[in-house]
């Protein structure tokens, strides 16, 4: 141990001399100026910045020639086409349609299909404007040969006036409407606007594609009613919310086409049955206010005055209410007096 | 029935307690002899609010209308440090002119309720009219309905349901009476006289022939 300091020093200095790089080796100037007096120095040309002597020079290449692809080489964009296929588009646009839903694509299944044609039908009922609509799927388009005006010009100008709905499936916003000839003059386009609005606002509270379509057209349906009133002249009316017609075509709208026998049902057994509601409802009225009206008699007998009353001895109870730990249980039994303060 | 101030039970025709001896005169002593007129609602202690008072107005006038013979008083006020609400109550049934009641209407066919929101007490007196159909039980029924709303110092919820179950009770007691009238007439028949019982145990229990020897003598 007693050593230890020394054998420490002479480790770190072994290190720190460790540490040091080698100098580069440098060239003596007399035995270059001899190797190159005998012509070469071995590494020159690799340990000089200095030009190779005699090197050939290069051109300097040349950018590649390649041709460009023809117009009719280039791929096509790899979606599809979004227009209606040629197959479908005499269902859709030939003639005037024979039913208020035109879907010849199949977008809506049979059950959705004859629940919405149920709605459009009874509207057609109820309403002086009909209400066509057309489904397309959401991201299609009509082909541009289709002249959408000139088509309800053709189609919706003789008959009932209609309001014609071009429905997007799954995207309510793309719908577009058009109003036949006949009423397009007494709607004004903001009137449409608002209507269109509305409607697709409904749609989205829904996230089903079917029931998007059935709240537009329910909400459709309302507004067309407004729609109706306008061509009565009736503004006046327009501003106080039809909410019978707004109750009645939501509640036609909920049930679905098999239960359209039980509607019908309803609607033969109605009078009956109010007829019958309103004779136990008067029975009952009768009754109640006949048990109001009733008057009570007691028999008058003959009592002998007590304690000098001329008109009364009948002492009844006395209750405390002082404490709410006296309950009146506890009071029925009453002691003489016991009420007397001191 | 019971004594007004000892609350011992008494005879139907007693002229004073046979317990402590009291009579309408000292209630008269303690409370004034003369006639009182009140209306049938008097809230001399305050107690009612406006709107409270048409709603025990409106009550106590359903019970005029559905009993033509009876109508129904409430009288609120603080009856002092002795006052006894039992002998009030009896005092003022007997004293008081309603003056918003029609004269053929007696005193005997009222209901009077007596409220003392200062000792807080209330008591329920009645006429002569209604002796036979009301016990006190009854009136105690319907005090105790309106406890727990004079506990908390809503008064006039407390009146309406004491009203309102006294209603129910003398719709009972009508059709009870209608049914059977000698079941309450009962109640009310004079007492009999000692000497007249007597008499007729003794002759009930006279052997015939001794009867019929006392007959010929008296003959």
């Amino acid at each position: 141990m007693r050593f230890f300091p020394v054998i420490a020093t002479a480790v770190l200095m072994a290190n720190a001399y460790a540490l040091v790089e080698p100098t580069l080796p440098v060239w003596d100037l007399k035995q270059r100026a001899e190797l190159e007096a005998a012509g070469w120095i071995p590494g020159a040309i690799l340990l000089t910045d200095a030009p190779v002597p005699d090197e050939p020079q290069q051109p300097a290449a040349e950018p590649l020639q390649v041709e460009q692809p023809k117009p009719e080489e280039i791929a096509g964009d790899l979606k599809p086409s979004t227009d209606i296929a040629e197959k479908f588009l005499p269902a859709y646009f030939a003639e005037r349609p024979k039913t208020f839903l035109i879907d010849p694509q199949g977008l809506l299944s049979p059950a959705d299909y004859r629940d919405r044609l149920s709605f459009l039908n009874y509207h057609a009922s109820d309403s002086s404007i009909d209400l066509f609509v057309y489904v397309m799927g959401g991201e299609q388009d009509i082909p541009s040969e289709v002249r959408e005006e000139e088509m309800i010009e053709r189609f919706f100008s003789a008959g009932r006036p209609a309001v014609v709905v071009y429905y997007y499936l799954g995207a309510p916003q793309r719908s577009v409407v058009y109003l036949s000839p006949s009423i397009t003059d007494s709607v004004s386009a903001a009137e449409q606007h608002r209507a269109l609005e509305s409607s697709v606002m409904q749609a989205f509270e829904k996230i089903r594609h079917p029931e998007q379509l059935e709240k537009f057209l329910v909400q459709m349906s309302i507004r067309i009613y407004w729609m109706e009133r306008m061509l009565a002249g009736d503004s006046a009316s327009v501003a106080a919310a039809p909410s019978a017609r707004v109750a009645a075509v939501r509640k036609a709208a909920a049930p679905s086409a098999k239960l359209l026998w039980l509607q019908e049902l309803a609607r033969k057994c109605a009078f009956p049955a109010a007829l019958a509601g309103g004779g136990v409802l008067a029975v009952f009225a009768f009754g109640f206010w006949r048990r109001l009206s009733v008057r009570y008699r007691f028999p008058d007998f003959e009592v002998e005055p007590r304690l000098g009353g001329a008109h009364a001895a009948g002492v009844g109870a006395v209750i405390s209410f002082a404490s709410a730990a006296v309950p009146p249980a506890s009071q029925r039994d009453q002691v003489p007096d016991y009420l007397r303060r001191a | 029935m019971k004594c007004p101030r000892c609350v011992q039970r008494i005879h139907r025709a007693a002229a004073s307690c046979p317990h402590c001896g009291f009579t309408l005169a000292d209630a008269d002593a303690r409370f004034g002899d003369e006639e009182v007129r009140i209306r049938c609602l008097t809230d001399s202690a305050g107690i009612l609010r406006r709107g409270d008072r048409e709603k025990v107005e409106l009550a106590m006038e359903r019970i005029t209308r559905r009993f033509p013979q009876v109508f129904v008083a409430i009288y609120t006020g603080s009856l002092g440090e002795v006052a006894n609400i039992r002998q009030f109550g009896f005092w003022l049934l007997n004293r008081s002119a309603f003056e918003d009641v029609p004269v053929e209407k007696p005193n005997e066919a009222g209901i009077l309720i007596t409220i003392d929101p200062e000792s807080k007490a209330a008591g329920m007196v009645f006429g002569y009219l209604l002796d036979p159909f009301l016990e006190e039980s009854d009136t105690f029924e319907c005090l105790s309905r309106a406890h727990a709303y004079w506990l908390e110092g809503r008064y006039a919820e407390g009146i309406l349901r004491a009203l309102k179950h006294l209603d129910g009770i003398l719709r009972k007691r009508s059709r009870q009476a209608r049914r059977d009238p000698e079941h309450f007439e009962r109640k009310v028949m004079p007492p009999v006289q000692m000497g007249d019982l007597v008499r007729r145990i003794r002759a009930g229990h006279r052997p015939v022939a001794e009867e019929e020897a006392t007959a010929e003598v008296l003959s």
